[in-house]
Protein backbone atom coordinates (compact mmCIF):
# COMPACT_ATOMS: atom_id res chain seq x y z
CA UNK A 1 0.00 0.00 0.00
CA UNK A 2 1.41 3.08 -1.24
CA UNK A 3 1.63 6.16 1.30
CA UNK A 4 -1.18 9.43 0.62
CA UNK A 5 1.12 12.40 0.74
CA UNK A 6 -1.58 15.14 0.16
CA UNK A 7 -5.05 14.40 1.23
CA UNK A 8 -7.35 16.87 -0.01
CA UNK A 9 -10.97 16.38 2.05
CA UNK A 10 -14.08 17.91 1.13
CA UNK A 11 -12.27 21.34 -0.11
CA UNK A 12 -14.63 24.37 -0.53
CA UNK A 13 -13.65 27.71 -1.83
CA UNK A 14 -16.31 30.03 -2.41
CA UNK A 15 -15.70 33.82 -4.34
CA UNK A 16 -18.85 35.85 -3.47
CA UNK A 17 -21.83 33.54 -4.95
CA UNK A 18 -19.44 31.85 -7.07
CA UNK A 19 -18.36 28.04 -5.84
CA UNK A 20 -15.08 27.94 -7.53
CA UNK A 21 -14.34 24.65 -5.80
CA UNK A 22 -16.92 22.30 -4.37
CA UNK A 23 -16.27 19.58 -1.87
CA UNK A 24 -13.67 18.29 -3.74
CA UNK A 25 -12.10 15.21 -2.27
CA UNK A 26 -9.00 12.91 -3.36
CA UNK A 27 -5.64 11.40 -2.15
CA UNK A 28 -2.47 11.95 -3.84
CA UNK A 29 0.00 8.79 -3.39
CA UNK A 30 3.99 9.12 -3.16
CA UNK A 31 6.05 9.32 -6.08
CA UNK A 32 2.77 9.10 -8.21
CA UNK A 33 1.59 11.35 -11.22
CA UNK A 34 -1.43 12.82 -10.75
CA UNK A 35 -3.51 14.66 -13.45
CA UNK A 36 -6.09 17.54 -13.16
CA UNK A 37 -8.07 18.00 -16.42
CA UNK A 38 -11.19 19.92 -16.83
CA UNK A 39 -12.80 22.61 -19.05
CA UNK A 40 -11.82 25.96 -18.89
CA UNK A 41 -13.27 27.69 -15.73
CA UNK A 42 -13.15 24.23 -13.55
CA UNK A 43 -11.44 25.14 -10.62
CA UNK A 44 -8.26 23.76 -11.64
CA UNK A 45 -6.19 26.70 -11.01
CA UNK A 46 -7.84 27.31 -7.95
CA UNK A 47 -7.28 23.64 -6.08
CA UNK A 48 -3.49 25.01 -6.70
CA UNK A 49 -3.67 28.21 -5.52
CA UNK A 50 -5.71 26.18 -1.81
CA UNK A 51 -2.87 23.68 -1.87
CA UNK A 52 -0.30 26.48 -2.14
CA UNK A 53 -1.89 28.62 0.66
CA UNK A 54 -2.48 31.48 -2.17
CA UNK A 55 -6.25 31.42 -0.92
CA UNK A 56 -8.04 30.20 1.49
CA UNK A 57 -10.13 27.39 1.41
CA UNK A 58 -14.39 28.49 2.65
CA UNK A 59 -14.35 24.85 4.51
CA UNK A 60 -12.66 21.44 4.22
CA UNK A 61 -9.05 20.29 4.99
CA UNK A 62 -6.06 19.82 3.58
CA UNK A 63 -3.54 17.66 4.82
CA UNK A 64 0.26 17.04 3.77
CA UNK A 65 2.58 14.26 5.13
CA UNK A 66 0.11 14.01 8.14
CA UNK A 67 0.11 17.91 9.12
CA UNK A 68 -2.84 19.69 8.28
CA UNK A 69 -1.61 22.90 6.26
CA UNK A 70 -4.65 24.20 5.64
CA UNK A 71 -3.69 27.36 7.46
CA UNK A 72 -0.75 28.20 6.74
CA UNK A 73 1.11 31.18 4.93
CA UNK A 74 2.45 30.49 1.27
CA UNK A 75 6.15 30.85 2.49
CA UNK A 76 5.30 27.90 5.21
CA UNK A 77 3.62 25.67 2.39
CA UNK A 78 7.10 26.28 0.13
CA UNK A 79 9.22 25.27 3.07
CA UNK A 80 7.31 21.86 3.79
CA UNK A 81 7.99 21.16 0.46
CA UNK A 82 5.38 21.97 -2.16
CA UNK A 83 6.29 23.85 -5.17
CA UNK A 84 4.52 25.36 -7.89
CA UNK A 85 5.15 26.76 -11.62
CA UNK A 86 2.48 28.78 -13.29
CA UNK A 87 0.01 28.90 -16.49
CA UNK A 88 1.28 32.17 -17.05
CA UNK A 89 4.95 31.93 -16.63
CA UNK A 90 5.70 34.33 -13.60
CA UNK A 91 9.81 34.84 -13.29
CA UNK A 92 11.68 37.60 -11.97
CA UNK A 93 12.08 39.07 -15.12
CA UNK A 94 15.00 41.63 -14.02
CA UNK A 95 16.67 38.99 -11.82
CA UNK A 96 19.62 36.70 -14.23
CA UNK A 97 18.77 32.89 -14.44
CA UNK A 98 20.67 31.71 -12.01
CA UNK A 99 19.12 34.38 -9.62
CA UNK A 100 15.90 33.01 -10.42
CA UNK A 101 16.86 29.88 -9.20
CA UNK A 102 18.89 30.93 -6.07
CA UNK A 103 15.71 32.77 -4.91
CA UNK A 104 14.14 29.37 -3.78
CA UNK A 105 17.88 28.19 -2.25
CA UNK A 106 16.48 31.09 0.45
CA UNK A 107 14.70 28.52 2.58
CA UNK A 108 17.29 26.28 2.76
CA UNK A 109 20.09 28.61 3.98
CA UNK A 110 20.54 29.82 7.40
CA UNK A 111 23.14 32.90 7.61
CA UNK A 112 21.48 35.98 8.47
CA UNK A 113 21.31 39.85 6.95
CA UNK A 114 24.12 40.91 9.25
CA UNK A 115 26.23 38.36 8.23
CA UNK A 116 25.73 38.68 4.51
CA UNK A 117 26.26 42.59 5.00
CA UNK A 118 29.65 41.77 6.16
CA UNK A 119 30.64 39.35 3.73
CA UNK A 120 31.11 36.93 7.37
CA UNK A 121 33.23 33.47 6.06
CA UNK A 122 29.78 31.36 7.15
CA UNK A 123 27.83 33.84 4.64
CA UNK A 124 30.19 33.78 2.03
CA UNK A 125 31.11 29.65 1.93
CA UNK A 126 26.69 29.19 1.69
CA UNK A 127 26.30 32.08 -1.40
CA UNK A 128 28.70 29.76 -3.16
CA UNK A 129 27.33 26.57 -2.18
CA UNK A 130 24.20 28.20 -3.36
CA UNK A 131 25.46 29.14 -6.50
CA UNK A 132 27.16 26.28 -7.62
CA UNK A 133 23.99 24.27 -7.11
CA UNK A 134 22.04 26.44 -9.01
CA UNK A 135 24.39 25.86 -11.99
CA UNK A 136 23.57 22.25 -11.76
CA UNK A 137 19.87 22.84 -11.57
CA UNK A 138 20.15 25.48 -14.79
CA UNK A 139 22.78 22.46 -16.63
CA UNK A 140 19.83 20.11 -16.11
CA UNK A 141 17.28 22.20 -18.14
CA UNK A 142 19.75 23.05 -20.38
CA UNK A 143 20.03 26.80 -19.08
CA UNK A 144 23.56 26.67 -17.59
CA UNK A 145 25.18 28.46 -20.75
CA UNK A 146 22.74 31.49 -20.03
CA UNK A 147 22.83 31.80 -16.43
CA UNK A 148 23.71 35.31 -16.15
CA UNK A 149 20.82 36.60 -18.85
CA UNK A 150 18.01 37.99 -17.17
CA UNK A 151 15.17 35.88 -17.25
CA UNK A 152 12.82 38.35 -19.42
CA UNK A 153 15.10 37.93 -22.62
CA UNK A 154 14.39 34.16 -22.74
CA UNK A 155 12.56 32.42 -25.32
CA UNK A 156 9.12 30.99 -24.33
CA UNK A 157 10.28 27.36 -23.87
CA UNK A 158 13.35 27.87 -21.86
CA UNK A 159 11.71 30.25 -19.10
CA UNK A 160 9.05 26.93 -18.60
CA UNK A 161 12.02 25.05 -18.25
CA UNK A 162 13.95 27.78 -15.74
CA UNK A 163 10.33 28.35 -14.06
CA UNK A 164 10.66 24.20 -13.49
CA UNK A 165 14.44 25.14 -12.04
CA UNK A 166 13.35 27.20 -9.93
CA UNK A 167 10.51 25.29 -8.72
CA UNK A 168 13.24 22.33 -8.04
CA UNK A 169 15.54 24.41 -6.04
CA UNK A 170 12.84 24.26 -3.02
CA UNK A 171 13.76 21.11 -3.33
CA UNK A 172 10.45 19.87 -2.92
CA UNK A 173 8.65 16.76 -2.29
CA UNK A 174 5.53 17.09 -4.33
CA UNK A 175 5.43 19.49 -7.87
CA UNK A 176 2.21 21.12 -8.60
CA UNK A 177 2.80 21.90 -12.66
CA UNK A 178 0.34 24.12 -13.73
CA UNK A 179 -0.43 23.61 -17.91
CA UNK A 180 3.45 22.68 -18.52
CA UNK A 181 2.75 22.47 -21.81
CA UNK A 182 1.06 25.53 -22.82
CA UNK A 183 2.12 27.57 -25.56
CA UNK A 184 4.40 24.82 -26.62
CA UNK A 185 4.87 23.84 -30.24
CA UNK A 186 4.24 19.73 -31.09
CA UNK A 187 8.38 19.28 -30.94
CA UNK A 188 8.58 20.89 -27.51
CA UNK A 189 4.84 19.19 -26.21
CA UNK A 190 6.43 15.73 -27.48
CA UNK A 191 9.66 16.40 -24.94
CA UNK A 192 8.01 17.66 -22.15
CA UNK A 193 6.68 14.39 -20.83
CA UNK A 194 10.06 12.22 -21.50
CA UNK A 195 11.43 15.60 -19.11
CA UNK A 196 8.65 15.50 -16.51
CA UNK A 197 9.23 11.99 -16.56
CA UNK A 198 13.38 12.24 -16.14
CA UNK A 199 12.74 15.04 -13.43
CA UNK A 200 10.15 13.23 -11.62
CA UNK A 201 12.86 10.17 -11.14
CA UNK A 202 16.03 12.09 -10.53
CA UNK A 203 14.49 14.08 -7.85
CA UNK A 204 12.00 11.22 -6.80
CA UNK A 205 8.93 13.60 -6.76
CA UNK A 206 5.56 13.31 -6.95
CA UNK A 207 3.66 15.45 -9.35
CA UNK A 208 0.31 16.80 -10.07
CA UNK A 209 -0.05 18.29 -12.97
CA UNK A 210 -3.06 20.79 -15.37
CA UNK A 211 -2.55 20.49 -18.53
CA UNK A 212 -5.00 20.46 -21.49
CA UNK A 213 -3.09 18.09 -24.08
CA UNK A 214 -5.39 15.18 -23.65
CA UNK A 215 -2.46 12.74 -25.43
CA UNK A 216 -0.06 14.53 -23.29
CA UNK A 217 -2.48 13.67 -19.82
CA UNK A 218 -3.14 10.25 -20.79
CA UNK A 219 0.38 8.99 -21.82
CA UNK A 220 2.20 10.89 -19.04
CA UNK A 221 -0.61 10.26 -15.61
CA UNK A 222 -0.98 7.68 -12.95
CA UNK A 223 -4.30 8.98 -12.37
CA UNK A 224 -6.31 11.31 -13.27
CA UNK A 225 -9.05 13.43 -11.18
CA UNK A 226 -11.61 15.42 -14.13
CA UNK A 227 -13.16 18.58 -12.66
CA UNK A 228 -16.29 20.58 -13.78
CA UNK A 229 -17.83 23.57 -12.41
CA UNK A 230 -15.66 22.71 -9.03
CA UNK A 231 -16.80 19.45 -8.65
CA UNK A 232 -14.78 16.17 -9.32
CA UNK A 233 -16.74 14.31 -11.58
CA UNK A 234 -14.40 11.65 -12.24
CA UNK A 235 -11.04 10.10 -10.76
CA UNK A 236 -9.11 6.92 -11.87
CA UNK A 237 -6.53 5.64 -14.16
CA UNK A 238 -6.50 7.29 -17.40
CA UNK A 239 -8.50 4.70 -19.49
CA UNK A 240 -11.08 4.57 -17.12
CA UNK A 241 -11.68 8.10 -17.40
CA UNK A 242 -11.18 8.24 -20.90
CA UNK A 243 -14.66 6.11 -20.77
CA UNK A 244 -16.44 7.68 -18.35
CA UNK A 245 -19.71 9.25 -19.35
CA UNK A 246 -19.81 12.26 -17.08
CA UNK A 247 -16.31 13.07 -18.73
CA UNK A 248 -17.33 12.99 -22.34
CA UNK A 249 -20.33 14.99 -21.43
CA UNK A 250 -18.27 17.80 -19.92
CA UNK A 251 -15.74 17.76 -22.76
CA UNK A 252 -18.64 17.56 -25.40
CA UNK A 253 -21.76 18.93 -24.06
CA UNK A 254 -24.72 16.33 -23.26
CA UNK A 255 -26.66 17.37 -26.69
CA UNK A 256 -27.14 13.71 -28.69
CA UNK B 1 33.13 80.48 -12.32
CA UNK B 2 36.73 80.21 -11.48
CA UNK B 3 37.94 76.60 -11.77
CA UNK B 4 38.63 75.91 -8.02
CA UNK B 5 35.13 77.65 -7.10
CA UNK B 6 33.81 75.07 -9.60
CA UNK B 7 35.31 71.80 -8.02
CA UNK B 8 34.93 73.74 -4.37
CA UNK B 9 31.16 73.61 -5.38
CA UNK B 10 31.56 70.25 -7.45
CA UNK B 11 32.30 68.45 -4.08
CA UNK B 12 29.96 70.32 -2.09
CA UNK B 13 27.26 69.48 -4.64
CA UNK B 14 28.69 65.51 -4.81
CA UNK B 15 28.62 65.57 -1.01
CA UNK B 16 24.71 66.77 -0.17
CA UNK B 17 23.38 64.93 -3.28
CA UNK B 18 24.93 61.86 -1.57
CA UNK B 19 22.97 62.69 1.22
CA UNK B 20 19.79 63.06 -0.96
CA UNK B 21 20.75 60.03 -2.70
CA UNK B 22 20.37 57.82 0.45
CA UNK B 23 17.64 59.55 2.19
CA UNK B 24 15.78 58.66 -1.52
CA UNK B 25 16.41 55.32 -1.48
CA UNK B 26 14.43 55.18 1.92
CA UNK B 27 12.05 56.36 -0.18
CA UNK B 28 12.66 53.86 -3.39
CA UNK B 29 12.87 50.62 -1.43
CA UNK B 30 9.36 51.10 0.34
CA UNK B 31 8.25 52.09 -3.39
CA UNK B 32 9.70 48.91 -5.16
CA UNK B 33 8.16 46.58 -2.85
CA UNK B 34 5.11 48.15 -1.92
CA UNK B 35 4.46 50.22 -4.68
CA UNK B 36 3.90 53.04 -2.22
CA UNK B 37 5.17 56.52 -1.46
CA UNK B 38 5.69 56.50 2.28
CA UNK B 39 5.37 60.28 3.60
CA UNK B 40 6.61 59.28 6.59
CA UNK B 41 9.85 58.81 5.57
CA UNK B 42 10.34 62.63 6.09
CA UNK B 43 9.52 62.64 9.36
CA UNK B 44 11.71 59.53 10.30
CA UNK B 45 14.25 61.60 8.90
CA UNK B 46 13.47 64.70 11.47
CA UNK B 47 13.26 62.13 13.56
CA UNK B 48 16.71 60.53 13.05
CA UNK B 49 18.48 64.10 13.42
CA UNK B 50 16.73 64.29 17.40
CA UNK B 51 17.68 61.30 18.26
CA UNK B 52 21.69 61.62 17.07
CA UNK B 53 21.49 65.10 18.55
CA UNK B 54 20.19 63.64 22.16
CA UNK B 55 22.60 60.95 21.69
CA UNK B 56 25.77 63.13 21.92
CA UNK B 57 24.92 63.93 24.98
CA UNK B 58 23.41 68.04 23.84
CA UNK B 59 21.14 69.62 25.80
CA UNK B 60 17.60 70.62 24.11
CA UNK B 61 16.13 73.70 24.26
CA UNK B 62 13.37 75.91 26.24
CA UNK B 63 10.39 73.86 25.29
CA UNK B 64 8.63 70.78 25.41
CA UNK B 65 8.56 68.50 27.99
CA UNK B 66 12.31 67.76 27.67
CA UNK B 67 12.92 71.59 28.10
CA UNK B 68 16.79 71.85 28.80
CA UNK B 69 17.07 67.62 29.56
CA UNK B 70 20.05 66.18 28.42
CA UNK B 71 21.81 62.46 28.82
CA UNK B 72 23.57 61.30 31.63
CA UNK B 73 26.00 60.51 28.98
CA UNK B 74 27.15 61.47 25.41
CA UNK B 75 28.01 59.43 23.03
CA UNK B 76 31.03 59.82 20.14
CA UNK B 77 29.58 61.33 17.25
CA UNK B 78 30.09 58.29 14.93
CA UNK B 79 28.59 56.16 17.09
CA UNK B 80 25.44 58.37 18.32
CA UNK B 81 24.55 58.51 14.50
CA UNK B 82 24.32 55.10 14.24
CA UNK B 83 22.50 54.24 17.08
CA UNK B 84 20.22 57.68 16.02
CA UNK B 85 19.71 55.56 12.78
CA UNK B 86 18.62 52.57 14.39
CA UNK B 87 15.63 53.82 16.67
CA UNK B 88 15.11 55.93 13.16
CA UNK B 89 14.95 52.64 11.25
CA UNK B 90 12.53 51.22 15.11
CA UNK B 91 10.10 53.77 14.15
CA UNK B 92 10.09 52.87 10.11
CA UNK B 93 9.34 49.43 11.58
CA UNK B 94 6.93 51.04 14.15
CA UNK B 95 5.14 52.74 11.13
CA UNK B 96 4.78 49.40 8.90
CA UNK B 97 3.38 47.23 11.56
CA UNK B 98 0.69 50.05 13.05
CA UNK B 99 0.20 51.34 9.70
CA UNK B 100 1.37 49.61 6.69
CA UNK B 101 0.73 45.79 7.66
CA UNK B 102 -2.78 46.13 8.60
CA UNK B 103 -4.15 48.50 5.86
CA UNK B 104 -2.89 45.32 3.29
CA UNK B 105 -3.93 43.34 5.33
CA UNK B 106 -7.13 44.64 4.72
CA UNK B 107 -6.73 44.73 0.96
CA UNK B 108 -6.99 48.51 1.07
CA UNK B 109 -6.33 50.77 -2.17
CA UNK B 110 -2.62 52.37 -2.59
CA UNK B 111 -3.90 55.68 -2.09
CA UNK B 112 -5.28 55.26 1.30
CA UNK B 113 -2.29 53.96 2.29
CA UNK B 114 -0.56 57.06 1.26
CA UNK B 115 -3.06 59.41 2.71
CA UNK B 116 -2.58 57.72 5.88
CA UNK B 117 1.26 57.99 5.17
CA UNK B 118 0.71 61.83 5.77
CA UNK B 119 -1.66 61.51 8.55
CA UNK B 120 1.27 59.84 10.55
CA UNK B 121 4.28 62.42 9.15
CA UNK B 122 2.06 64.80 10.58
CA UNK B 123 1.27 63.23 14.05
CA UNK B 124 5.50 62.73 14.41
CA UNK B 125 5.63 66.25 13.42
CA UNK B 126 3.50 66.95 15.90
CA UNK B 127 5.12 64.73 18.83
CA UNK B 128 8.10 66.13 18.64
CA UNK B 129 6.83 69.49 18.68
CA UNK B 130 5.02 67.93 22.19
CA UNK B 131 8.45 66.89 23.14
CA UNK B 132 11.21 69.22 22.00
CA UNK B 133 9.41 72.43 21.03
CA UNK B 134 10.18 73.97 17.36
CA UNK B 135 13.13 75.03 18.11
CA UNK B 136 16.24 75.40 16.09
CA UNK B 137 19.01 73.05 17.25
CA UNK B 138 22.52 72.95 16.35
CA UNK B 139 24.69 70.38 16.63
CA UNK B 140 27.34 71.37 19.04
CA UNK B 141 30.89 72.06 17.30
CA UNK B 142 32.50 69.84 19.67
CA UNK B 143 30.80 66.35 17.53
CA UNK B 144 33.74 66.94 15.05
CA UNK B 145 36.58 66.84 17.88
CA UNK B 146 39.72 67.34 16.64
CA UNK B 147 39.25 68.02 13.31
CA UNK B 148 40.52 71.31 11.39
CA UNK B 149 37.07 73.53 10.43
CA UNK B 150 38.19 73.02 6.41
CA UNK B 151 40.25 71.07 4.66
CA UNK B 152 42.09 72.68 1.54
CA UNK B 153 43.06 70.39 -0.82
CA UNK B 154 45.03 73.05 -3.66
CA UNK B 155 47.85 74.89 -2.82
CA UNK B 156 48.77 77.86 -0.97
CA UNK B 157 48.57 79.81 -3.48
CA UNK B 158 45.59 78.56 -5.45
CA UNK B 159 43.60 77.40 -2.59
CA UNK B 160 40.94 74.52 -2.67
CA UNK B 161 39.14 74.93 0.73
CA UNK B 162 36.37 72.43 1.32
CA UNK B 163 34.24 72.57 4.87
CA UNK B 164 34.96 69.58 6.64
CA UNK B 165 31.62 68.86 7.63
CA UNK B 166 30.95 68.79 3.93
CA UNK B 167 33.90 65.87 3.51
CA UNK B 168 32.13 64.00 6.69
CA UNK B 169 28.57 63.66 5.49
CA UNK B 170 30.06 62.50 1.63
CA UNK B 171 32.31 60.40 3.36
CA UNK B 172 29.51 58.82 5.44
CA UNK B 173 27.23 58.97 2.71
CA UNK B 174 28.90 57.74 0.14
CA UNK B 175 29.89 54.45 2.53
CA UNK B 176 26.26 54.21 2.96
CA UNK B 177 25.81 53.83 -0.43
CA UNK B 178 28.08 51.45 -1.01
CA UNK B 179 27.26 48.65 1.40
CA UNK B 180 23.09 49.43 0.57
CA UNK B 181 24.52 48.51 -2.84
CA UNK B 182 26.19 45.69 -1.76
CA UNK B 183 23.81 44.07 0.47
CA UNK B 184 21.05 44.81 -2.31
CA UNK B 185 22.68 42.87 -5.14
CA UNK B 186 25.55 40.53 -3.68
CA UNK B 187 23.68 38.85 -0.52
CA UNK B 188 20.86 36.05 -0.36
CA UNK B 189 18.48 38.75 1.29
CA UNK B 190 19.08 41.83 -0.92
CA UNK B 191 18.49 39.17 -3.92
CA UNK B 192 14.69 37.93 -1.52
CA UNK B 193 13.97 41.50 -1.03
CA UNK B 194 14.47 42.19 -5.36
CA UNK B 195 12.63 38.78 -5.94
CA UNK B 196 10.10 40.42 -3.57
CA UNK B 197 9.96 44.16 -5.18
CA UNK B 198 9.32 42.11 -8.50
CA UNK B 199 6.48 39.50 -7.51
CA UNK B 200 5.62 39.47 -4.02
CA UNK B 201 3.22 36.29 -4.45
CA UNK B 202 5.74 34.55 -6.38
CA UNK B 203 8.49 34.77 -4.00
CA UNK B 204 6.00 33.91 -0.92
CA UNK B 205 5.43 30.67 -2.93
CA UNK B 206 9.43 30.19 -3.32
CA UNK B 207 9.25 29.85 0.64
CA UNK B 208 10.11 33.80 1.61
CA UNK B 209 8.65 35.35 4.50
CA UNK B 210 7.01 38.57 2.46
CA UNK B 211 5.91 39.73 5.65
CA UNK B 212 9.74 39.79 7.43
CA UNK B 213 11.20 41.09 4.70
CA UNK B 214 8.84 44.26 4.17
CA UNK B 215 9.59 44.85 7.79
CA UNK B 216 13.19 44.78 7.27
CA UNK B 217 12.80 47.07 4.13
CA UNK B 218 11.02 49.61 6.63
CA UNK B 219 14.41 49.06 9.00
CA UNK B 220 16.76 49.98 6.27
CA UNK B 221 14.49 52.78 5.23
CA UNK B 222 13.85 54.62 8.95
CA UNK B 223 17.58 53.97 9.22
CA UNK B 224 19.09 55.44 5.97
CA UNK B 225 16.55 58.40 6.40
CA UNK B 226 17.68 59.06 10.01
CA UNK B 227 21.75 59.15 8.61
CA UNK B 228 20.31 61.34 6.07
CA UNK B 229 18.36 63.78 9.18
CA UNK B 230 21.82 63.73 11.47
CA UNK B 231 23.90 64.75 8.51
CA UNK B 232 22.00 67.32 6.76
CA UNK B 233 21.09 68.38 10.77
CA UNK B 234 25.05 68.30 10.83
CA UNK B 235 25.68 70.37 7.88
CA UNK B 236 22.98 73.60 8.85
CA UNK B 237 21.52 73.29 11.42
CA UNK B 238 17.94 70.64 12.94
CA UNK B 239 15.67 73.68 11.63
CA UNK B 240 12.60 72.31 13.93
CA UNK B 241 9.75 69.57 13.74
CA UNK B 242 8.72 69.92 10.06
CA UNK B 243 13.21 70.05 9.03
CA UNK B 244 12.11 66.88 7.41
CA UNK B 245 9.21 67.80 5.37
CA UNK B 246 10.49 70.21 2.85
CA UNK B 247 13.56 67.96 2.62
CA UNK B 248 11.04 64.70 2.10
CA UNK B 249 9.66 67.05 -0.98
CA UNK B 250 13.03 67.26 -2.29
CA UNK B 251 13.41 63.45 -2.11
CA UNK B 252 10.60 62.86 -4.18
CA UNK B 253 11.80 65.09 -6.99
CA UNK B 254 15.04 62.87 -6.46
CA UNK B 255 13.38 59.54 -6.84
CA UNK B 256 11.14 60.58 -9.84
CA UNK B 257 14.29 62.18 -11.30
CA UNK B 258 15.65 58.90 -10.99
CA UNK B 259 12.83 57.05 -12.19
CA UNK B 260 10.19 55.34 -10.06
CA UNK B 261 11.48 52.50 -7.86
CA UNK B 262 15.03 52.54 -9.70
CA UNK B 263 17.69 51.63 -6.67
CA UNK B 264 20.63 53.22 -9.17
CA UNK B 265 18.42 56.19 -10.18
CA UNK B 266 17.64 56.84 -6.79
CA UNK B 267 21.66 57.62 -6.29
CA UNK B 268 21.95 59.50 -9.60
CA UNK B 269 19.10 61.69 -9.34
CA UNK B 270 20.11 62.34 -5.48
CA UNK B 271 23.75 63.34 -7.39
CA UNK B 272 22.45 65.66 -10.17
CA UNK B 273 20.60 67.51 -7.83
CA UNK B 274 23.03 68.06 -5.17
CA UNK B 275 25.77 69.67 -7.76
CA UNK B 276 22.86 71.37 -9.57
CA UNK B 277 22.30 73.44 -6.22
CA UNK B 278 25.35 73.80 -5.61
CA UNK B 279 26.46 75.09 -8.95
CA UNK B 280 24.00 77.89 -9.13
CA UNK B 281 25.22 81.87 -8.76
CA UNK B 282 24.65 82.96 -5.09
CA UNK B 283 21.98 85.49 -5.92
CA UNK B 284 19.91 82.29 -6.98
CA UNK B 285 20.71 80.31 -3.71
CA UNK B 286 17.14 81.51 -2.57
CA UNK B 287 15.57 79.79 -5.30
CA UNK B 288 17.82 76.18 -5.04
CA UNK B 289 14.46 74.16 -3.84
CA UNK B 290 12.67 75.63 -7.04
CA UNK B 291 15.46 74.92 -9.25
CA UNK B 292 15.61 71.49 -8.29
CA UNK B 293 11.94 70.81 -8.93
CA UNK B 294 12.39 72.72 -12.56
CA UNK B 295 15.04 69.96 -13.55
CA UNK B 296 12.93 67.43 -12.77
CA UNK B 297 10.09 69.31 -14.51
CA UNK B 298 12.67 69.46 -17.77
CA UNK B 299 13.41 65.77 -17.10
CA UNK B 300 10.10 64.64 -17.41
CA UNK B 301 8.84 65.83 -20.58
CA UNK B 302 11.86 64.44 -22.19
CA UNK B 303 11.51 61.30 -20.04
CA UNK B 304 8.59 60.83 -18.13
CA UNK B 305 10.13 57.54 -16.91
CA UNK B 306 12.97 59.29 -14.37
CA UNK B 307 16.61 59.03 -15.68
CA UNK B 308 16.87 55.35 -15.61
CA UNK B 309 13.88 54.33 -15.15
CA UNK B 310 11.95 51.99 -17.46
CA UNK B 311 8.64 52.25 -19.45
CA UNK B 312 6.14 50.22 -17.86
CA UNK B 313 5.42 47.21 -18.90
CA UNK B 314 1.82 46.14 -18.30
CA UNK B 315 1.22 43.63 -16.14
CA UNK B 316 -1.05 40.68 -17.00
Amino acid sequence: MSETLLDVHKLTCRFGGLIAVNEVSFAVQRDEIFGLIGPNGAGKTTLFNLITGLTPATSGRLTYRGDDIGRLKPHQIAAKGIARTFQNIRLFGNLSAQQNVMVSQHVHTRSGVVAGVFGLPGARSEERMVREEAMQLLEMVNLADRAHVKARNFPYGDQRRLEIARALALKPQLLLLDEPGAGMNPNEKASLSAFIRDVKDKFKLTIVLIEHNVPLVMGLCDRIAVLNFGELIALGNPAAVQNDRAVIEAYLGDEP
Amino acid sequence: MELTTLLQQLINGLSIGSVYAIFALGYTLIFSILGIINFAHGAVFTLGAYFTYALTGARFGFNGIFAEAQLPFGLPFLLALFVGAGLAGLVGVLVERALFRPLRARGADPLLTLVSSLGIAVALVNTIQYFVGAEVYSFPSSVLQGLPPSVNFGTPEAPLVVRTVQLVIGVISLVILVVLTWFINRTKTGRALRAVAEDSTTSSLLGINTDRLILLTFFISGFVGGIAGTLVGLSVTITGPYFGIAFGLKGLAVIVLGGLGNIPGAVLGGIVIGIAENLLPSSAVAYKDAIAFAILFVVLLIRPQGLLGRTQVQKV
